[in-house]
């Protein structure tokens, strides 16, 4: 129970008493009235630029029940681990401490203005202390995966049922499809485009539509997207027109990095998908996912599906030095990663 | 589950809290064990402007002073009754310690007995 007691705030009691002790001086250090296990006591050891971010409230701490905690920043993470000693680390709040409530000793008037006591409200068992680390996505994906949005979808396509029964057009395709979502079904088209070899000039839209609604999309959207980017040539063919394709989206190879590898069978080359973002975020498991994989890798190759990863204080030159063995079989030829 | 970290004190309000810090184990005589609240320990002596003693029973300690490389938060976990909710509250900040770390000299005998590792 906490009692607001009426004290001069003094130099003479607690924390003040030992930290601005003048030489020659002593103080009592006694066991608060208090004192005791206070297991909701916690000591964090903070890297000093990180005070500015606790104090302002924008720290949170997170973690399963089981699982270690991690302390989160807007931009980094830390775990937090629990670090004991055998030294005997006797806390002492500051005077006017009321947090902790309770009331002084019991002494004369007198004596409590003379006397310089500093007050022990619980022995530290330890300390907290943060160390840095890469985020840990993998737990983010995993949850994410659990509700894909799939329940979005059907939501829109009772929406447009609604919308056609009653012949009522309040809102246009452009108002109700964000513009991160258009550009996602672009992409997704140009990327098709791509890999099954489909001409600028002549998309078939039974099989573009096709592909876009396997790929998750309805099949208004998909058409809508034909109608946004394109125009008709012909019955069932259209054409992508450049202008309305945003600047810096083209339609190359090298879109598809980190999403599919080449092979070399005999005279033809084979594409196959290899997403980068089913592949595990730490780097040891994002190694051993690749290496496994395929066992030797060029530069070329290897690099989309290693340049999101980090770890703190490696650079992506230390990666390969932790997690690779690399050979180069002449001076001239390319260096080959292989596993350690 | 996430904890909120709050603090009331604002960046430059933050109460400062001291630790005193020595090796071992402070074991008080057995007729006071259960009664240890306002029980005195021992005497902290500031003998110079970079020496502190501190006397428990009959051993003294020499010390300093020492800076905390790294700053301490003090935090108080708030269990709200009604809620699941646990926040962790800021109650105070320790920047420096008055660290012993030496072989304490005996001198007479008293109340309590320092236990050494």
């Amino acid at each position: 129970m906490e009692m607001v007691a009426e004290q001069p705030k003094s130099a003479f009691r607690g924390a003040e008493a030992v930290l601005n002790l003048p030489p020659t001086s002593s103080v009592s250090i006694a066991y608060h009235s208090l004192f005791g296990p206070h297991d909701d006591l916690i000591l964090l050891e903070l890297y000093e630029k990180l005070l500015p971010y606790v104090l302002h409230h924008r720290v949170t701490l997170r973690g399963q029940p089981d699982e270690d905690a991690v302390l989160c920043t807007m931009s980094k993470t830390y775990t937090v681990k629990f670090v004991g000693t055998s030294n005997s680390v006797l806390l002492i709040p500051p005077s006017d401490q009321l947090v902790l409530g309770g009331n002084t000793q019991d002494c004369d008037e007198k004596d409590r203005v003379k006397k310089l006591v500093a007050p022990v409200i619980k022995v530290a068992p330890g300390v907290m202390e943060l160390v840095e680390v890469a985020p840990r996505i993998d737990r983010l994906k995993m949850l994410l995966s659990e509700n894909p949005y799939r329940s979005d979808d059907a939501l829109m396509s009772e929406e447009l049922d609604e919308m056609g029964k009653n012949n009522t057009r309040f809102y246009s395709w452009s108002d109700l499809i964000d513009r991160n979502y258009m550009d996602g079904i672009l992409n997704m088209l140009l990327h098709n485009l791509v890999l099954n070899d489909w001409s600028l000039n002549g998309l078939n839209e039974i099989e573009v539509v096709g592909v876009l609604q396997s790929d998750g999309f309805p099949c208004e959207i998909a058409q809508h997207c034909l109608q946004v980017y394109g125009s008709k040539t012909d019955d069932g063919v259209w054409k992508l027109d450049e202008k309305q394709i945003p600047e810096g989206m083209q339609a190359s190879y090298d879109m598809l990095e980190g999403e599919v590898l080449t092979e070399k069978i005999g005279i033809e080359t084979w594409v196959y998908a290899f997403d980068v973002s089913s592949l595990p975020s730490a780097p040891e498991e994002r190694f051993s996912m690749l290496f496994r994989e395929r066992p030797k890798w060029e530069w070329k190759d290897l690099q989309p599906y290693i340049r999101d990863l980090s770890a703190p204080g490696l650079s992506s030159e230390g990666l390969l030095l932790k997690y690779t063995r690399r050979t180069q079989p002449t001076p001239d030829a390319e260096p080959v990663f292989s596993a350690r | 589950m996430q904890i909120q970290v709050k603090c009331n004190c604002g960046e430059q309000n933050c109460p400062e809290w001291a630790i005193v810090e020595l090796q071992g184990v402070i074991e008080p005589q057995p007729a006071f064990q259960d009664r240890l609240q306002n029980l005195e320990i021992g005497q902290l002596c500031r003998a110079s402007s970079q020496t502190y003693t501190f006397t428990v029973g009959y051993h003294e300690l020499t010390g300093s002073k020492v800076p905390l490389k790294k700053p301490l938060l003090v935090l108080k976990k708030i269990r709200h009754a009604d809620e699941e909710k646990v926040e962790l509250e800021v109650i105070g900040i320790i920047r420096q310690r008055i660290l012993f770390k030496t072989r304490p000299k005996a001198l007479i005998s008293s109340k309590f007995n320092l236990i050494l590792p």
